[in-house]
């Protein structure tokens, strides 16, 4: 078992993770998640229910759902063919292929015309990559992080890089003429994700940066990771224990909506950006 | 509701829309993150800031049709792209969106994706053909072009009378032996088929330069110029061109170079495909024959301070940028940039037809950058190597009352051709 | 080389392109049907282009004639 590294939290958190595998004592279990003991009945029952499927069958329904949209979108717009005529922009880098990566990874108009704006973009898209990280270190088999801390990557940083940019986004919103561009959708995409950080950042801010921490740790959600990487559908409940659990599901949910919607907004351009930016650097071959 | 379209009329429509969607146009629709860093990029909205005239607020135009007919949302969720639908106000907010974009791509160069809002306007123009909406001035000219091409036999005698009757004036410029024609027309074995405009002095300064050079060269019986590129049409913009490949091809010429004219060239260098010949600028041709030697110039003769104008389709959307500039730095020594320039240059606000269109009131409010970009450079000629921006130039010039000289490259070039044995600062 | 009576002279000269096209479909219209205007232009192009014009806006180009320095054009309403 994992060692006691921080004190009484850890102590408890511990106890808990040995209950749910079934190696601890039961009175561990009634310390932390007494509430969850209780026989459910009615209502309760069905919102057991809901939390289920959005847990376990919903989060293989989005994720599927997902890759199967973005992969038919790339399909019918690369089979869509070449425009009528070269699209190239003047004059041509010396590397285009480079100079697209930069355009696509750097952002140089971006930084010569907006900096701060730049900064934000940066900050959220490396903080984007780093949560997807963060998220794939929790299952049990990658350990960028050791197993046994209470912090997920970035000690909540992570999550401070993504959250502090959507503000700024959301505010950039309503400034001048993007007012008058943006659409509802903009607008929405933007609360959502703003939303689904928020209680993601409940999640790690808790842990890192309370004295008792998030009640749930690491090891915990390595549980509920592994659980839906090896398609047992078990659930969660069993493994996350206590009254925060309901904002986990409200993160997973949030996760989900975003992950079915994520094929018809703009994100796609994270997969068009490089294609484009080759477009434009790159003129056909002369005659 | 009023003002819908029928239901037939729209169908029509979203099929035209749906034949302009290659794999690029789908991407450029999607991908817009609506970021707002083209907002300054455009000359129109730099001059009079409505967000209609940002890259970004056309492109939109158009994209709330997409999403309207093209995708989920707009059965399901229309609220959240502010979709529109067929009908009198969007066709309007189309043309407003289309015809008040000069095509100049400025925009394209700051979108972190290269979004080309010309291309996305070339969706817009398609669909205001298909509505019988388009500007008649510029489907007309259209027309004209290809009825000449149709019944040039029948005015080839005529045109050819009037070339001999110019040639005085090229043989005032550059003598040519007794016996040659200072302006070839017809010649076989010419390596350069040389096409202007309908104007003399799109030819009487080629035609001396090209002599002085010793160029085999022949004129073409057609204009350059391509009006249906402008109104959209790439049916006839086809046609338009393909009477000077015939030409060409007939020819057997090497080259074709193109005169002062930026629509002319980028469709001929970029949009007819390859073919047995090669494409070039006039001015390409100007600073080949400086590099060889093959004609020499005095500097004394342009005492003023001169500025260069790159025009858009020959600038960033063609890549000629240093062959002007080491032909002016070859007859001056008062050469001058605007800033910005090259790929950055300001539009002269005269492209897309708006020239050929009239639209003098439009085109001088949305054109204040450019004469205030003019004015800030202090230079005394302002030079280009575009007859629509010539025409633009001229215009802002002034109404702006700048109270410089607008000169086309090429007769700069010609005034400053050195005759055999004549002195000559360097 | 027939007579006949010009409504009107056009001075087209040295304008640049498309101008005397543009300028002669807007001028031609302000004549009644059956007029005929004279153009006078420098262009050597407008020996093509004001017949292709003609022909597709349904008018007609009754007579040219040149000499060193100017061309005289005589466009003729017909619709
Ligand atoms: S810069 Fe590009 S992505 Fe941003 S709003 Fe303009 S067109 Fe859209
Ligand atoms: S192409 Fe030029 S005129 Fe059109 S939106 Fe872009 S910057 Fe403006």
């Amino acid at each position: 078992m994992a060692a006691t590294i921080t004190g009484g939290a850890a102590k408890v958190a511990t106890d808990a993770v040995a209950a749910a595998t079934g190696t601890g004592n039961a009175a561990g279990v009634s310390a932390v998640s007494g509430a969850s003991q209780v026989a459910h009945t009615g209502l309760a029952l069905v919102m057991d229910g809901i939390e289920y499927f959005i847990t376990v069958p919903m989060v293989y329904l989005s994720v599927a759902f997902l890759l199967v949209a973005i992969a038919a979108k790339l399909v019918r717009s690369f089979r869509a063919g070449p425009p009528p005529f070269q699209l190239a922009l003047y004059p041509v880098p010396r590397h285009p292929l480079i100079a697209s990566l930069r355009d696509t990874f750097g952002m140089p108009q971006i930084l010569k015309i907006e900096p701060l704006f730049w900064f934000f973009l940066v900050m959220y898209h490396v903080g984007f990559l780093l949560l997807i990280l963060g998220h794939l270190d929790i299952l049990s088999g990658i350990n960028l992080v050791p197993p046994e801390s209470r912090h997920m990557l970035g000690a909540g940083a992570v999550g401070v890089m993504v959250t502090l940019p959507t503000f700024y986004f959301l505010g950039r919103r309503f400034r001048d003429a993007n007012r008058v561009i943006s659409t509802p959708g903009d607008y929405l995409l933007l609360l959502l994700l703003l939303f689904l950080f928020l209680f993601g950042d409940l999640m790690s801010w808790g842990n890192s940066w309370t004295a008792s921490g998030f009640v749930m740790t690491k090891a915990d959600f390595a549980r509920y990771f592994d659980g839906l990487a090896s398609f047992s559908f078990a659930d969660p409940r069993t493994v996350l224990h206590g009254a925060h659990y309901h904002f986990v599901v409200i993160h997973v949910l949030l996760a989900n909506l975003l992950f079915i919607t994520l094929p018809f907004t703009k994100v796609v351009h994270a997969f068009f950006s490089l294609p484009l930016n080759l477009v434009r650097r790159q003129p056909w071959k002369e005659s | 509701m009023e003002g819908i379209l029928s239901p037939a009329e729209s169908a029509a429509l979203k099929e035209l829309f749906e034949k302009k969607l290659n794999g690029v146009m789908r991407m450029y629709l999607d991908t817009c993150a609506r970021c707002g860093i083209c907002v300054e990029s455009c000359h129109v909205y730099a001059s009079m800031p409505e967000v209609k005239y940002t890259a970004v607020g056309r492109a939109e135009v158009v994209r709330k049709i997409f999403r309207r007919y093209f995708r989920m949302q707009g059965r399901f969720a229309p609220w959240l792209g502010e979709v529109l639908e067929f009908d009198e106000a969007t066709l309007n907010a189309v043309y407003d969106a289309a015809f008040s974009c000069t095509g100049c791509r400025r925009c394209m160069v700051h979108c972190p994706f290269g979004i080309d809002t010309q291309q996305v306007m070339a969706i817009a123009k398609a669909l205001l053909i298909g509505a019988d909406r388009e500007p008649k001035v510029l489907s007309m000219l259209a027309d004209m072009s290809i009825a000449k091409g149709e019944g040039i036999e029948e005015t080839r005698a005529d045109y050819a009378q009037a070339l001999k009757n110019l040639e005085g004036e090229v043989k005032a410029i550059w003598p040519v032996p007794e016996g040659t024609s200072a302006i070839p027309y017809e010649a076989k074995e010419a390596d350069v088929l040389y096409v202007a405009l309908a104007g003399s002095h799109s030819i009487v300064s080629a035609a001396a330069i090209m002599n002085a050079a010793g160029e085999k060269w022949t004129l073409s019986s057609f204009e350059a110029v391509n009006f249906a590129t402008f109104v959209g049409d790439s049916g006839k913009a086809k046609r338009v061109a393909q009477r000077i490949i015939d030409e060409a091809t007939r020819l057997g010429v090497k080259e074709v170079a193109v005169v002062e004219c930026g629509t002319a060239f980028r469709y001929l260098r970029h949009m007819i495909g390859p073919q047995k010949f090669r494409v070039v600028a006039f001015v390409e041709l100007i600073d080949r024959y400086i590099r060889e030697d093959r004609i020499r110039l005095d500097k004394s003769r342009l005492p003023e301070s001169v500025t260069y104008h790159d025009p858009c389709q020959i600038a960033r959307n063609s890549g000629i940028m240093e062959e002007p500039r080491r032909i002016l730095r070859a007859i001056s020594d008062r050469f001058v940039e605007l800033r910005p320039n090259r790929e950055e240059n300001w539009c002269c606000g005269g492209g897309g037809g708006l020239v050929a269109m009239g639209e003098l009131d439009f085109r001088m409010k949305s054109s204040r950058v450019k004469a205030d970009q003019l004015k800030a450079s202090g230079a005394q000629i302002v030079t280009t190597a575009c007859e629509n921006c010539h025409s633009q130039l001229s215009d802002l010039n002034e109404h702006y009352g700048l109270g410089m000289r607008v000169e086309f490259l090429s007769h700069l070039v010609a005034k400053a051709l050195v005759l055999p044995g004549e002195r000559f600062r360097r | 080389m027939a007579d006949y009576e010009t409504k009107k002279t056009l001075d087209y000269k040295g304008l640049k392109c498309p101008m005397p096209i543009v300028k002669i479909s807007q001028e031609l219209p302000k004549v009644g049907i059956g007029d005929i205007v004279e153009v006078l232009t420098t262009d050597p192009g407008s020996l093509s282009d004001f017949p292709a014009w003609a022909k597709t806006t349904g008018n007609q180009v009754v007579e040219t004639r040149q000499e060193p320095g100017l061309i005289k054009i005589y466009v003729k309403r017909l619709k």
